[in-house]
């Protein structure tokens, strides 16, 4: 059950910061570099090393876990009876900590701050590898973020030290820990003050789907999630409930939802942390007595691809089937690794009074990455777009892939339409702005 | 590094240690609000952070050590927590800030303070930690106390006994019912890390404590509820009612929204059902694992392939989880190449006569993709499906005949291999598209997949018209082929001679490659081989043939699920390496502990029939070597204790039936595996199934590939495991 420590490299494979391993030989970090690296240099795409390495040489056996944040990798490195799942989590949890700390995670911000993300490194991570304080909330009582106002202060005037004391009233000896840690609710911290409270729900929805050759739909699945923002004074309990809560399945919430009241009554219970948090996780099931269970794809694709020598030529309509606008609309094809050049012509045409020109949509070739891009910006309901082309290949059977990528976003909407139905405060007796907005996306592979 | 823009960057200049001396000392005068100390200290811990070595500031360093500034503190922590244990001459120069600042008004300097010191293992340091330590899992702040229960870990690592005699497990015992979930939480943390040695004590929980940590669930943060939910499996139910009771509990958390807590959460579950008598609620448990499973799918592709690892895993131990929901894992184009290889081997494992044709269609779109091993795993999946699903094996066939004709060499070559397995599961039905086989002969260029064509030659010799001819071009330069080639070979010329014996064109081809195997070649298996069917053919011919041409034993792959009882183990590391690499974490990591199912009245028959009780192998104390990118076993044969070997009847009754068709076999040595390949690829008909029968884990080896070990196998004797959904329900 034990992260050894946590490595970041820099996009060329450098350490820049790592944890202390204070309790392990000194080259131990650097084996797990070596053996990243090493691992990384052997795979010819950057994406399909193993996201855990073995690495069994100086009589430790151990493993490393990776992602790949900004160009550069966060390596966890784990030992004995690990859990690798734990490695992950906490990776991520670490890198969305420092997007809180920082804005952006990127080689500058993280040398910039270095000496945050030492301490944060210090705090969240024990050095016998427990995980430790991950929570925003109590975070940021001990580490202070480098808001604009106390990297000024730091910077100009020397005399105002006592930055971190700003919000707890002298940073030393009085306060300290125990605001984050006397909180009876692990993720608040007490006494918050707003002089605007409000509370606001963002209700993404994120279509995946295969379609077959023959057009039909084999596998759609809808995750939808729950990004709240909420800045509410006190301790506010909520109950949050919805007309059709039955359309959401397989859920999974923060920590601060009761899950049994979830189970009893379908509705969310719940003291929200300060900020933004995602409250749930959920999947859409269309309701029962459908006869396929798969949710309908907002739109479809009618693709004839001829493959010839050195290359081929396709005709592409893509039509929306969809009531609403779909926006950011992308389809992409790969080519193959000999295809050279394509050559392609667009034209629009169904319902409504479209205008045929580039605002409707363009296409590129990216001759680095052999991929073939269309892209609508704006696609109104039931239009259709035609993409006419080829391309050209150095070999002499082209073997481009068998499957397009399509992603489109659908503000406003929602697969499920589900519908909030009230949001009561108890515990505060303020009146708060509450807001519930819907979105929708989806990332399609539609073969042919 | 210098270019960087940023205000902070410039502390990334290499800096002289004497510079940083000078400049420490001139910070002492006037330092207003101790800001240049501040920044020299940045300096130097950025110095540390490039791997230059500061260690020769200790001494001005822990001067600082009492200014009152939060973040100057923590910065001479920090760096007492680098160089601290390489100066143990000097570190009782701090000793006395270390005390001052463990009775600090601040919680965070106290958990600083006590934290840091048991980083450092010098017996000056942690003699003086100890009543520090006493005082501050006491301590009325739980911040302090939660760091205080993990700091018992690291000195109970330094000196276990020690630590018992002062007492500190007792405290940490009781600082299981405190009433803040996270100091709950760190304290079964930092137990569970002391039970884990192999030196440690044994930690155990008790019907009460367990019901507490499952209350205290609620209110813990992820990695609290992971501490908790992991250790439930110390906890080993007495009665049906008490693990059911607590499945229930455990359910919620299915809930969660970390996926390490609900692969945990998982774990638990899979362990309490070994306890549990009621199988409506077995069947219900199964039921709710599928969905947070499949959730685990959309997540990015390292959870992903940990998630379909684990998964591979468990349904082969409850093959009710996930039964309708082989569509979840269809591979997507842009998965990368080890989402998609572990999501086809999980596909292969659901498919059943029912959704055989799903899968069948997903993995001819498969084969026509770029990627190339992917490529060869799908063809190889279409036989295996075949050889799987009888009343799909036709779709199969037509499916495998369809890719030859693509003519590209690997699908061809994967075809081929894949359809000598199925000519031995099906025999005399699908013997009808050898031609279409013979027509690609020149597209072989792999030994697998010449050896192959070679065996199905030999085997169906007397169908094939023009057979003495195409064996004659193969052996053209038999002497230059692997040996995996030459073996095949020279099996299928004998078969031929005894086929066609009147044939001139046999003899002479069977004479040239019999004088070849014994006189030109040096592989001692080739020649011995050649040598023993020489002498059979010349003493008795009819005899040769019966003996060659004996019918073979029809293979199956209804046993390459893994040994029940090892899988019992190894799902008790659900989540964990282990599970990664199919493997007991104890077998190939140093000082990992074993886990093994503890018997108790309440645990149901079959899990205790074959209960596989833990062996401590020791491990060799050289670096284990490893191939590949997963961990194999140690060389050396673990001893298995007499329980072990005669758990499961099954295996043994494998040995015996299996030993008198083992001479028959060899001497037929009919696929060449019998050689130096000797981990015999896909008949599997050499000493493997001795292996299998002493050694629990050894079908579990090159698990990681997760390939071999599904290769069809030679039906064993006895044991139909037909009836598997509702055998393995308990």
């Amino acid at each position: 059950m034990a992260i050894d420590g946590l490595i970041i490299l820099d996009p060329a494979g450098r350490p820049i910061i790592q944890s202390s391993y204070s309790c392990y030989p000194t080259a131990y970090p650097m084996l797990h570099i070596e053996a990243l690296n090493n691992a990384l240099e052997k795979a010819l795409r950057g994406g399909s090393v193993d996201p855990v390495i073995y690495v069994a040489e100086f009589s430790c056996s151990s493993a490393c876990c990776h992602v790949e944040v900004g160009g550069m990798r966060f390596l966890a490195t784990i030992s004995g009876d690990a859990d690798p799942l734990i490695a992950f989590a906490f990776l991520d949890t670490f890198i969305e900590i420092l997007h809180d700390y920082f804005g952006t995670v990127s080689l500058a911000t993280l040398k910039d701050n270095f000496d945050i993300v030492y301490q944060l490194l210090e705090e969240t991570l024990d050095s016998s590898g427990h995980p430790l304080t991950t929570s925003q909330n109590a975070l940021s009582d001990i580490v202070l973020p480098p808001t604009l106002i106390s990297k000024l202060l730091a910077s100009v005037s020397p005399s105002a030290p006592g930055v971190p004391s700003g919000r707890q009233g002298g940073s030393f000896g009085l306060t300290g820990a125990s605001g984050a840690f006397a909180s009876p609710i692990p993720w608040r911290k007490a006494g918050v003050r707003h002089n605007h409270n409000e509370i606001l729900f963002d209700v993404v929805e994120d279509m995946r789907a295969i379609v077959g050759k023959n057009g039909m739909t084999l596998v759609s699945n809808v995750f939808g999630k729950i990004e709240s923002n909420s800045k509410l004074s006190g301790t506010p309990d909520l109950t949050l409930t919805f007309t059709n809560p039955s359309v959401m399945t397989d859920c999974a919430f923060h920590p601060c939802v009761r899950l049994q009241r979830w189970t009893r009554d379908n509705s969310l219970s719940f003291v929200p942390p300060e900020g933004r948090f995602i409250l749930a996780d959920y999947q859409y099931k269309p309701p029962q007595g459908a006869v396929i269970s798969n949710v309908p794809i907002p739109l479809s694709l009618k693709a004839n691809v001829d493959m010839g020598e050195f290359g081929g030529t396709f005709t592409l309509t893509l039509t929306s089937r969809s009531m609403k606008v779909m926006e950011n609309v992308e389809l992409e094809l790969y080519l193959g690794e000999d295809a050279i050049s394509a050559q392609c012509t667009l034209s629009s045409a169904g319902s409504g009074v479209g205008s045929v020109g580039s605002a409707d949509g363009s296409w590129t070739f990216d001759s680095r990455k052999k991929m073939l891009r269309w892209e609508i910006l704006n696609m109104r309901s039931s239009g259709s777009w035609i993409l006419r082309g080829s391309w050209t290949s150095k070999i002499k059977a082209p073997r481009p892939a068998h499957a397009f990528q399509i992603r489109f976003e659908i503000p406003s909407f929602s697969f499920s339409s589900l519908k909030v139905d009230q949001l009561r405060l108890s515990g505060e007796t303020y009146k708060m702005y509450k807001g519930v907005r819907m979105r929708s996306k989806g990332s399609l592979e539609w073969r042919w | 590094m210098s270019t960087q823009q940023g205000q902070d960057a410039k502390f990334f200049q290499r800096g002289k240690i004497e510079e940083f001396r000078a400049e420490l000392q001139a910070a002492e005068a006037k330092d207003k609000k101790y800001q240049k100390r501040k920044t020299v200290l940045k300096k130097i811990v950025a110095n540390i952070t490039m791997g230059n070595d500061m260690s020769p500031l200790f001494h001005d360093i822990i001067q600082c050590i009492g200014t009152p500034l939060l973040e100057v503190k923590k910065m001479v922590y920090l760096f007492l927590v680098s160089y601290g244990r390489s100066k143990p001459d000097q570190i009782h120069l701090v000793i006395p800030s270390f005390l001052q600042d463990c009775n600090d008004r601040n919680p965070l300097i106290r958990a600083l303070a006590i934290r840091t010191m048991s980083y450092i293992p010098i017996p000056v340091v942690t003699e003086s930690l100890s009543d520090q330590l006493r005082h501050c899992l006491k301590d009325r702040d739980p911040y302090v106390r939660k760091t205080a229960a993990i700091c018992v870990a690291k000195v109970y690592t330094a000196d276990p006994r020690k630590a018992e005699r002062k007492g500190f497990v007792e405290l940490l015992r009781d600082m299981l019912i405190d009433d803040n979930a996270t100091v709950v939480a760190n304290a079964v943390a930092a137990l569970s890390e002391i039970g884990d040695r192999q030196d440690g004590v044994i930690f155990k929980l008790n019907l009460t404590i367990a019901n507490r940590l499952l209350a205290a669930l609620g209110e813990s943060s992820e990695w609290g509820q992971i501490y908790i939910l992991d250790s439930l499996l110390r906890y080993v139910p007495e009665h049906h009612s008490d693990a059911e009771m607590m499945a229930e509990r455990v359910i919620v958390q299915l809930q969660h929204a970390n996926s390490a807590v609900v692969l945990t959460s998982i774990k638990a579950l899979l362990y309490l059902m070994n306890y549990m008598e009621n199988r409506r609620l077995i069947d219900y448990i199964c039921r709710k694992m599928g969905p947070p499973l499949v959730t685990l799918l959309s997540s990015g592709p390292e959870v992903q392939y940990v998630a379909l690892r684990n998964i591979l895993l468990i349904i082969q131990r409850r093959p009710t989880v996930l039964k309708n929901d082989v569509k979840a894992f269809f591979c997507k184009y842009n998965d990368p190449i080890y989402v998609k290889l572990a999501k086809l081997e999980i596909m292969y494992r659901l498919a059943r006569e029912e959704n055989a044709r799903e899968v069948l269609a997903e993995l001819e779109e498969y084969a026509s993709e770029v990627d190339v091993d992917f490529v060869r795993k799908a063809v190889r999946s279409i036989g295996r499906l075949a050889i799987k699903v009888e009343p799909a094996a036709d779709k199969c066939i037509e499916s495998l005949l369809k890719l030859i004709e693509t003519k590209v060499t690997y699908v061809v070559q994967e075809a081929v291999i894949v359809t000598k397995d199925i000519f031995r599961r099906y025999p005399g039905k699908y013997e009808g598209i050898i031609p279409t086989l013979c027509e690609n002969l020149d597209a072989l260029d792999e030994p697998e997949a010449k050896a192959a064509m070679v065996w199905i030659l030999g085997q169906f010799a007397d169908r094939i018209e023009n057979v003495d001819e195409l064996l004659d071009d193969l052996v053209y330069n038999f002497l230059d082929e692997p040996a995996e080639v030459q073996l095949a070979l020279l099996t299928a010329v004998v078969k031929l001679f005894i086929y066609k014996a009147q044939a001139e064109v046999t003899k002479a081809l069977v004479h040239k490659v019999l004088k070849w195997a014994t006189e030109d070649i040096d592989n001692p298996d080739l020649r011995d081989r050649g040598f023993m069917y020489w002498r059979m053919l010349a003493m008795n011919p009819s005899v040769a043939a019966e003996i060659v041409l004996a019918e073979k034993p029809a293979i199956t792959t209804d046993s390459d699920r893994m040994d029940r009882g090892a899988l019992d183990q190894l799902l008790l590391h659900t989540g964990t390496l282990g599970s990664i690499y199919h493997k007991n974490p104890e077998t190939f990591i140093r000082n990992a502990a074993g886990r093994e199912l503890v018997d108790s009245p309440a645990l149901n028959a079959n899990s205790r029939a074959v209960l596989v009780s833990l062996t401590r192998p020791q491990l060799p104390s050289t670096a284990i070597s490893v191939q590949g990118p997963g961990p194999i076993e140690p060389t050396r044969p673990s001893p298995q204790p007499d329980e072990v070997a005669n758990k499961t009847p099954q295996p043994i009754l494998v040995e015996s039936t299996r030993s008198d068709e083992r001479d028959l076999l060899d001497v037929d040595g009919d696929d060449g595996a019998g050689g130096d390949s000797g981990d015999g690829y896909p008949d599997g008909d050499d000493d493997v199934a001795v292996v299998k029968a002493a050694d629990p884990y050894a079908e579990l080896g090159g698990a990681f590939g997760g390939y071999m070990t599904d290769a069809p196998q030679p039906v064993k004797g006895g044991g139909s495991r037909s009836g598997d959904l509702d055998d393995l329900l308990f």
